[in-house]
């Protein structure tokens, strides 16, 4: 008995099958003792030897039907089973011959029953196309062994008939000798064929209708097709031929071992792929797909191609997750530049009207009009400026040279525009830079060097001393001590007009002019008119303290103080990246706008008055320098922002904020009483932006699965590498993956520290998108993409 | 598979077991010996569709091969049967002829085509023809000169 179960080893299993070798045996020995020399001599002297091959076909069958191992399946190996644990279903579904039939999922082996094989529980295996185990032969019969128990069953139901007939036909003729030896074996003989002869009788022609049907026992018996189509049948003589003529099916267990080793060795070939971006790092330290590299120009036909929409342009494709992963090792410290650049970049030359009108000394334009405006702009020079501008925060924390090199914009308008992407970066960096915003800024504001980047290139542009460059990268980076104590006062500047609007009642007063259509719509009143020209060329005639001084009530110049204004305000508010559009806002009262960004800024309580200060002091002639140096690099940044606006979302920058709905939630929930004057004017730059950040947000949430996901497949860390087993295995079990569930969980844990903090992008999870650095201000939003993650991890695992 | 321990003369790299992908029984048509030609998606990197996808298909038809009823299968069932079964203790099926050849295909294929991208696919005899075991090795990297390290080899045949 080949069966290695329990019971099948018990001395009571045995009994049956001794039971029938017995009675087989013994039988057809006295038989042919007895009874067959007579019936040689009276009937036909081939009686005997028909009779033997008979008999000698049921040994063989029954000898082959007990000991020939059923199709015994081996256990899985754990390998296989890793991922289908206690997790997985029960049943899997299989479609054969268009009938669906359940596998179900075998405990003791591990595996899910292939069709028709069934586990044996007195052997405690699987046999492949289980029959029944049968007590008579102390074996299962199953795919290899049905053959010989057929045939067992058909030559015993003979051979039975044979003996009870010829010891019948000796009886009749030997009624005159009924107590000699002979005629009372015979007739044992008989009576012992003729008792068995029924069941046995009845199980051969069971098995004869069952192979007819194409089913086994075992299906007959559970009534798995009654009412169905048996998909496994092939007719019936197909069926019997099959039966009869079948190769014999291989042995699985204990298989002769020919071990034949075959090294594997590395280095391995791979198959070329076209799916690999190249990671290719630029002169400004940036990780980008190599082929975004596009030449600036064709970044202005992006541009222009954006500006021309009205909504917010379609998102730019998901980055690569590489390319995120770049950003996240690139960023560093409070420096989360690499986020995504909204679509909404247009929104700055959009502004370009707003700039005009306050060049013009106009009224201040509704930021409807604004928006119109400039979009029939068509006009390299503010993505040019806005993606130098995005470069800067990335810079410089490296404090590399950047390679921006934007074309020079003569464009008067133009020049205030980098303003907005200034402050923009300003608002960002900040806000990157420090859990709580303006507080950062106020401390250590004056250190951050971002844009140093963009004022090295600048430098080129607009022949300034180095020194210049500070105040703008403390403007952007306020987190930089060191940088600040290379600096200079001037740095000082911005930040401390930052700060001042940031503080509540900080704000001495606010900048006349060149303010953001958000500080028009604050205070609703014209900013005070300036007579010099809305360019930052007109910051050099003006106080030192361009944007503070606004607050101070002096006269900055307009574009770019109206836009630290907003930004401040808008920082401070919302502390988000809310790029205020750049439009300047001169017509404002500085005493009505102090007290609106008073109001909005009221939450924000941390900037110092010290900075403001500070900023007193600096000289003119500094502040004017300051502002025409960050002229030109909003210029340039604008000009690579663009560039990259199309290929490079997930990169740089920040500095370019747009404000998202997400980041303007926070501002629709601040103090309603400082939103009271600003609701149209916020509801403008939201119209702007964002719904270009909302969706672009919404569309990195498979980009950070997809990055999760590489995180989860490549990593293994939460579970043995054999666990992510192949897609086949995993689509038919059904399950997902642990590393799938240790992958949410990490995500789980990475969403609420990126929740409380900012600047906590490097130590989180370095799958989560870049915009969870919006998070602080984003939260509403956080759960999303964290739970999108996590169900799209799941069910792409699964 | 057997785990041998090498002492190296130089830099040599070794590979480990990374994965394994199993490539399941296709049951689309009975319960006759088919395995899926699913291209899965962890072998996407490492070795090209078509390869993979031929020798899956290779291996199902000498399945085939090995299941078709006809003339020898009978032949041999009523030599089987005219001896009593004597016969099987003399000669080995005609499955288990094409199950030698499978082994034999198996072999130059780890050889020529699977272990060069750091690959080995098991018998599936071994797996009781339930799966195809593709296992993925990964480059742990060089490894020193001198101490032992080990170089993964894998068995084909059983």
């Amino acid at each position: 008995m080949p069966a290695s179960g329990a019971d099948a080893l018990k001395p009571s299993a045995f009994l049956p099958v001794c039971t029938a070798t017995c009675l087989l045996v013994g039988a057809t020995s006295l038989f042919f003792v007895f009874t067959c020399p007579w019936l040689a001599a009276t009937i036909c002297p081939a009686v005997p030897p028909c009779c033997a091959i008979l008999f000698l076909f049921v040994l063989a069958n029954f000898t082959m039907a007990t000991f020939m191992d059923a199709g015994v399946l081996p256990v899985a190996s754990e390998d296989e089973d890793k991922d289908d644990g206690f997790r997985a279903p029960l049943y899997k579904n299989v479609d054969i011959k268009g009938v669906q039939v359940r596998m179900k999922w075998c405990a003791s082996c591990h595996f899910y029953r292939p069709p028709r094989c069934s586990h044996c529980s007195v052997c405690d295996h699987c046999v492949e196309d289980f029959d029944h185990h049968c007590p008579w032969v102390n074996n299962c019969i199953g795919r290899r062994n049905y053959r010989y128990f057929f045939l067992f069953l058909l030559s015993l139901t003979f051979h039975m008939v044979a003996v009870f007939t010829f010891g019948l036909i000796y009886v009749l003729h030997h009624m005159n000798d009924l107590w000699k030896l002979h005629f009372t074996v015979t007739v044992v003989v008989i009576s012992i064929s003729g008792l068995f002869l029924l069941p046995v009788l009845g199980l051969t022609g069971f098995h004869l209708y069952l192979v007819s049907r194409g089913r086994t026992t075992n299906e007959q018996v559970t009534g798995k097709f009654q009412g169905g189509v048996n998909p496994f049948t092939q007719g019936c003589c197909n069926n019997m031929e099959y039966l009869v003529c079948s190769p014999i099916s291989p042995k699985y267990m204990a298989r002769p071992c020919k071990k034949k080793i075959v090294h594997v060795q590395p280095p391995f070939l791979r198959p070329e792929l076209d799916q690999q971006m190249p990671m290719k790092v630029g002169d400004n330290g940036l990780h980008t797909l190599a082929l975004e590299n596009k030449r600036p120009s064709a970044g202005a036909v992006e541009l222009s191609d954006i500006k021309q929409m009205k909504n917010p342009p379609p998102l730019p494709p998901k980055p690569d997750r590489g390319l995120l992963k770049s950003h996240a090792a690139a960023d560093d410290v409070g420096h989360h530049s690499k986020s995504v650049i909204p679509v909404s970049i247009p929104t700055v030359p959009q502004l370009r009207p707003v700039l005009e009108a306050i060049s013009r000394g106009s009224s201040p334009i509704p930021p409807e009009q604004l928006l119109k405006a400039s979009e029939q702009q068509a006009n390299i020079k503010g993505p040019d400026l806005c993606s130098g501008f995005r470069e800067s925060p990335v810079r410089g924390i490296h404090q590399g040279s950047v390679s921006v090199q934007p074309p020079l914009q003569p464009n008067t308008v133009y020049s205030s525009l980098p303003l907005n992407s200034r402050s923009l970066a300003l608002k960002h960096s900040c806000r990157y830079g420090s859990k709580s915003q303006l507080p950062a800024m106020q401390s250590d504001g004056w250190r951050s060097s971002p844009p140093r980047g963009i004022f090295t290139s600048s430098t080129v542009l607009a022949n300034q001393s180095s020194n210049d460059s500070p105040p703008f990268n403390n403007f952007i980076n306020p987190t930089e001590p060191q940088l600040m104590s290379q600096r200079g006062a001037p740095s000082v500047n911005y930040h401390s007009h930052f700060m001042m609007l940031g503080s509540d009642g900080s704000v001495q007063c606010p900048p006349p002019h060149s303010y953001s259509p958000v500080f028009m719509g604050v205070t609703r009143q014209s900013p005070q008119p300036r007579d010099s020209s809305p360019s930052l060329k007109g910051l050099t005639s003006r106080d030192p303290s361009p944007s503070l001084q606004g607050y101070m009530q002096r006269e900055p110049s307009p574009g770019f103080q109206g836009l630290i204004t907003r930004d401040l305000k808008s920082q401070s508010i919302a502390s988000r990246d809310v790029p205020p559009p750049g439009v300047a806002m001169r017509d404002m009262s500085t005493q009505s706008l102090r007290d609106s960004l008073r109001d909005m800024v009221s939450q924000d309580t941390t900037l110092p008055k010290s900075a403001a200060a500070r900023y007193d002091n600096f000289s003119k002639t500094i502040m004017a320098s300051i502002n025409e140096r960050r002229e030109l690099e909003e210029r340039e940044r604008m000009l690579h922002l663009q560039a990259r606006s199309q290929a490079h979302y997930c990169a740089d920058v920040g500095i370019y904020d747009i404000p998202s709905k997400r980041s303007l939630a926070p501002d629709n929930a601040g103090p309603p009483g400082s939103r009271g004057p600003t609701p149209p004017a916020y509801g403008s730059r939201e119209f702007l932006m964002s719904t270009g950040i909302l969706t672009y947000g919404m569309r990195t949430s498979p980009l950070s699965n997809s990055s999760t996901l590489s995180l989860t497949h490549g990593s293994k860390t939460s579970s043995s590498p054999l666990q992510n087993c192949s897609s086949s295995s995993l689509q038919n079990k059904g399950k997902s993956s642990s590393p799938a569930y240790c992958s949410s969980e990490r995500q789980t844990q990475a969403v609420p520290s990126s929740t409380s903090t900012l600047p906590r992008l490097t130590s989180t999870n370095s799958s989560a998108p870049p915009y969870t650095s919006y998070a602080t201000a984003k939260r509403s939003s956080l759960p999303f993409p964290s739970e999108g993650k996590e169900s799209v991890t799941l069910g792409a695992l699964k | 598979m057997a785990t041998e321990f090498h002492n190296l003369q130089e830099l040599r790299r070794s590979a480990s077991l990374a994965n394994k992908v199993f490539i399941q029984r296709d049951y689309s048509e009975g319960t006759a010996c088919r395995f899926q030609t699913k291209f899965p998606s962890e072998l996407e990197s490492r070795i090209e569709r078509t390869l993979f996808e031929d020798t899956v298909k290779t291996l199902n038809t000498f399945y085939a091969e090995a299941e078709k009823i006809g003339g020898q299968s009978y032949l041999e069932g009523c030599l089987a049967c005219a001896t009593a079964y004597l016969i099987f203790l003399c000669m080995e099926t005609r499955y288990e002829k094409v199950l030698k050849k499978i082994a034999k295909y198996i072999q130059e294929q780890n050889e020529k085509i699977y272990a060069p991208r750091g690959l080995l696919i098991t018998d599936p005899i071994e797996r009781g023809m339930r799966v195809i075991e593709v296992s993925i090795y990964e480059d742990r990297g060089s490894s020193g000169s001198s101490s032992g390290s080990s170089s993964v080899s894998g068995s084909t045949a059983r």
